[in-house]
Order: C-alpha cells, then sequence, then structure tokens
C-alpha cells in the first residue's frame, strides 16, 4: 500500500482565478493559464496527492480544489488510484 | 492599543541605514497588531507572516481600491487619476489582471529566456572587462528594464529614457524629489500623477503614444495585446490603460533591479554563499529564493478596513489602515529559520517578497525569478567573484528598499 500512488481529480474555480501562474509553475502538465489570463484543467485533470496540496496551497487566490467527483468502491470520493 | 512610536517606520531617511529589522522584531513579539501614528492619524502596522498573509487573503476585508494604497490618503480626484491595477478590489481587479495575467506566466516567461540570456551576457561581460563599477548602473538596472521593455514592445533606443524615468518615480518615494513640476512639459497637478511625479507625466505620455502606434500597426507585443480590438474599446479605459502601463515598467524594472543588488551586496558580505552556489547550480532556484527574501523590494503595501473586523486579537475599525511591513515576514523566526542568515540553500522559503498572497500577488513574480537566475548563471559563467563590493548608497523611501549605486571592484 505505501508505493501506492493517489491520484485526484483537481478543478479551477474561474471566479477566484486571476491568472497568477502558480499551478502552472508546479503542475504544468495538468494545470495551465489560458491566453484569457484563467488557469484551466488539462483533461483528464489527475495530479498526485501530494502535488495537489502543493498547488492548492500554492495558489494565492485559493482557486484550486480537489473535485468532489463520484465516490469508488472504496468510498473515497475524486481519489483515483494506480499502482 | 499598544502604541509604537520610536524610532518611526515611515521615516524615509531611517532606511538609508537599511531595514529596521530590530524594530521590526519587537513590533513582531508585541501581541495583535501595533498602532503607528502618522500624519495626525495612524495605522495598524502588521509585520508577523501570519497576519500579513491573512491580510493579503482576505480582500474583501482589507481592500485595496479605498483611500489608496499608500500610508496617506488621496483625495476622490487623485485616486481615480491614479488608480492602477494595485489599486483596485474584486470584479475590476480580476478584469485588469486577467488582461496581463497570460503574458507573464511560467510558460510564457520562458519565451524571453534567450532575450534575457543575451542581455545579462552582454551586461556581465561589459562588467568584467571594465573591471567593476558602479553594479546598479551597469547591471542591476539596464536587466530588468531592457527586459520588461522587450515584453512591452517598446523600441531599445528608447531604455535609456525609460530608466531616466523609472529613476525619478524612486525618487519621488523619497524626501526631497528634484524635478521641477513642469518637468518633461507636465502642466499636470502633481498629486494626480503617480509618485506625484511629473516623471509619471512623462511615462504617461510615453505610453499612450507608444499605445496609438501600436493600435495602428500591431506588432507581436504586450502593448499591442493591450490595444482594445474592434468594438472591444470597454474594456481598459484610457486611465486604466496609462496606469497599467505606468506599473508595468515601474514595478518591471525597479523591484528586480533592487533584488539583484541586494543580493550582490549579500554575496559581498557572505563570500561562502556564493562559493556554494557557484560549486552547486542546483542550488540556483533556492539562491532566487533567498536574495528576494533577503532583498525584500517593496517594504509595503497598506489595505483599508471596509467593516470593523479583528486581526490578531486585535479590533480594527471599518476604515483604519493596516500596512503590512514585508520585511516584518521575511525575517519572521516563527517562519524562518535563522532568518538573519542568508542561506542560498534554505527550503522551504515561504517569503512574502512579492506579497502575502491573495489576488495581488506579484504578477512578475516568475519574470523577476528567470531574469535572477539567469543573471547568476550569467555571472558564475564568466567567473565573477565580490570580493570587493562596496558600500551602496541607499534610496531614503519607506517604500522601496531601493539602491543608488553599489561599488563593485574587479570582478575576477
Amino acid at each position: 500500500m505505501s508505493d501506492e500512488v493517489v491520484l485526484v481529480e483537481v478543478r479551477v474555480d474561474r471566479d477566484l482565478c486571476v491568472g497568477v501562474g502558480q499551478c502552472e509553475a508546479l503542475a504544468a502538465h495538468v494545470l495551465r493559464v489560458s491566453d484569457d489570463g484563467v488557469a484551466e484543467v488539462v483533461a483528464p485533470g489527475l495530479l498526485e496527492r501530494s502535488l495537489a496540496d502543493a498547488v492548492i496551497e500554492a495558489c494565492p487566490t485559493g482557486a484550486i480544489s480537489v473535485a468532489p467527483g463520484k465516490n469508488d468502491s472504496m468510498g473515497r470520493g475524486a481519489e483515483n488510484r494506480s499502482p | 492599543m499598544t502604541t509604537h512610536v520610536a524610532p518611526d517606520l515611515t521615516t524615509p531617511s531611517l532606511y538609508l541605514s537599511g531595514i529596521p529589522h530590530r524594530q521590526l522584531a519587537d513590533m513582531r513579539a508585541t501581541s495583535g497588531l501595533v498602532w503607528h501614528p502618522y500624519e495626525g492619524g495612524g495605522f495598524w502596522a502588521a509585520t508577523r507572516h501570519a497576519d500579513i498573509k491573512e491580510i493579503s487573503k482576505r480582500d474583501d476585508l482589507f481592500s485595496s481600491a479605498v483611500g489608496h494604497t499608500n500610508l496617506w490618503d488621496l483625495e476622490a480626484d487623485a485616486l481615480e487619476a491614479r488608480r492602477s491595477i494595485i489599486d483596485t478590489d474584486g470584479p475590476d481587479h480580476v478584469r485588469l489582471r486577467r488582461l496581463v495575467s497570460a503574458a507573464f506566466t511560467p510558460r510564457n516567461v520562458r519565451r524571453w529566456e534567450d532575450t534575457t540570456r543575451a542581455i545579462a551576457n552582454e551586461l556581465v561581460e561589459q562588467f568584467v572587462s571594465d573591471a567593476g563599477g558602479d553594479f546598479v548602473a551597469k547591471v542591476a538596472a539596464p536587466l530588468p528594464i531592457r527586459v520588461i521593455l522587450t515584453i512591452l514592445g517598446v523600441p531599445v533606443e528608447d531604455a535609456d529614457f525609460l530608466v531616466e524615468l523609472s529613476n525619478y518615480l524612486v525618487e519621488g518615494t523619497g524626501e526631497q524629489p528634484s524635478l521641477p513640476a513642469d518637468a518633461f512639459g507636465n502642466t499636470t497637478p502633481l498629486r494626480l500623477l503617480p509618485f506625484a511625479s511629473p516623471a509619471s507625466h512623462a511615462l504617461f505620455e510615453y505610453g499612450e503614444r507608444l499605445g496609438a502606434e501600436r493600435r495602428a500597426a500591431p506588432q507581436d507585443d504586450l502593448v499591442t495585446a493591450l490595444m482594445p480590438a474592434g468594438d472591444d474599446g470597454d474594456r481598459l479605459s484610457v486611465s486604466e490603460y496609462r496606469n497599467l502601463f505606468h506599473v508595468l515598467v515601474f514595478a518591471g524594472n525597479e523591484t528586480t533591479r533592487t533584488a539583484i543588488t541586494h543580493g550582490v551586496m549579500a554575496f559581498g558580505r557572505f563570500p561562502d554563499q556564493w562559493a556554494r552556489v557557484t560549486a552547486d547550480p542546483s542550488l540556483l532556484d533556492s539562491a532566487v529564493e533567498e536574495i528576494l527574501r533577503w532583498a525584500t523590494p517593496v517594504l509595503h503595501m497598506r489595505r483599508t478596513a471596509t467593516e470593523d473586523t479583528e486581526l490578531a486579537g486585535t479590533s480594527v475599525g471599518r476604515g483604519q489602515k493596516i500596512v503590512m511591513w514585508y520585511a516584518g515576514a521575511n525575517f519572521d523566526d516563527a517562519v524562518f529559520t535563522d532568518p538573519d542568515r542568508f542561506d542560498v540553500g534554505r527550503s522551504p522559503n515561504p517569503h512574502f517578497a512579492f506579497g502575502g498572497g491573495g489576488p495581488h500577488f506579484c504578477l512578475g513574480a516568475f519574470l523577476a525569478r528567470m531574469e535572477i537566475k539567469i543573471l547568476l548563471e550569467e555571472l558564475i559563467a564568466a567567473g565573477v567573484t565580490f570580493d570587493d563590493v562596496g558600500e551602496p548608497v541607499r534610496v531614503a523611501s519607506n517604500f522601496v528598499h531601493g539602491v543608488l549605486s553599489l561599488p563593485v571592484g574587479p570582478v575576477r
């Protein structure tokens, strides 16, 4: 279990985002600021839990969150697991 | 209420001998916020990392648009004439910020790396062949201004003029500006101009002329991108445009110049840290962050409470001013181990050189980081050492931690 990578789905609150780009600096493969100055999620928007936490902490406007998503069989909300 | 009076944090000449770290430490150790008298009134001084973070985040409670973001209130007409992206809240801020955000993301800043390296290389080579000199005039000032002007689309032959204007603006933050009110053909009352400086008039005028040129003949640059296209003319008013241009030019060069200069001063004082980063380039990123923390290029920003509230156990009344003294946060031992040590390997380094977070987080943060890192790389590649760093001439300003000149001897 300890080697397991937990993936979560992140989302951007377009009302809060002002396009600072901290998320892009940390996770450009999943989050990037588009030409309209708002961050967008690159599908499927999955990040390792620890990286997602770092991105959420780094966003100055609190615009990033973990999507509630569908519960999986483990009842873990948006968490997706892969070995 | 805790009142703190001596020495007065707002006295510009206080900063001629550097940041008053001991006083800031005393204020951090005082419970609650500290009431600081100022011009017949006063403000709440925030010096702790946690408090500045909270103020920055709660932009609904602590407004940038009311009164002013500087210590003194502006009259209504002056506030409107001088209102920049820095002095806005909510939807107005979001609209302005999003117009320029995309240009300064990590991905887009990377587009300017080669340009930055070429400029840095040229300046460092010249500095070495000159056997040193004033590091501010020869390296720290020209690098960021030339980069931001390239991004904006300002012709390189105008760079010296804009550096000159920027220098006058810095001076405008201090005690005794030297320009006459009608300098640069200015006829606008000074109170309606940023930094109450006629240099702002010249910068407004320059920005408007360049904007008109780009509207007529678009180029691949930021000024062109800011010009309204077709019937989209409402997205940026004339006043918003010129104040935005002003902020991009000023903040895009003065702050990074300051960071670079304080970095060199720190390496002169702590040669072991220059040796460390020279020997191990993997320390470059953390060295940049430590330079930013150490430099704290902007000394404070002010907010105004929009309602009665409480912060750090202190009651703050609606309409009262709260001033965030960023150097307090950047040397807060509740957050930084051994904060008075300049440590290029410091990690984590949650400094507030770009502000305390929230929507006003520095627009140019990634650009500044990129410029400083590339300059360090070029200095290392040129074999530069800082064994002979002289005494700086500092700016008498409570707002920018500026350095006018820094003599550096032969560097290798």
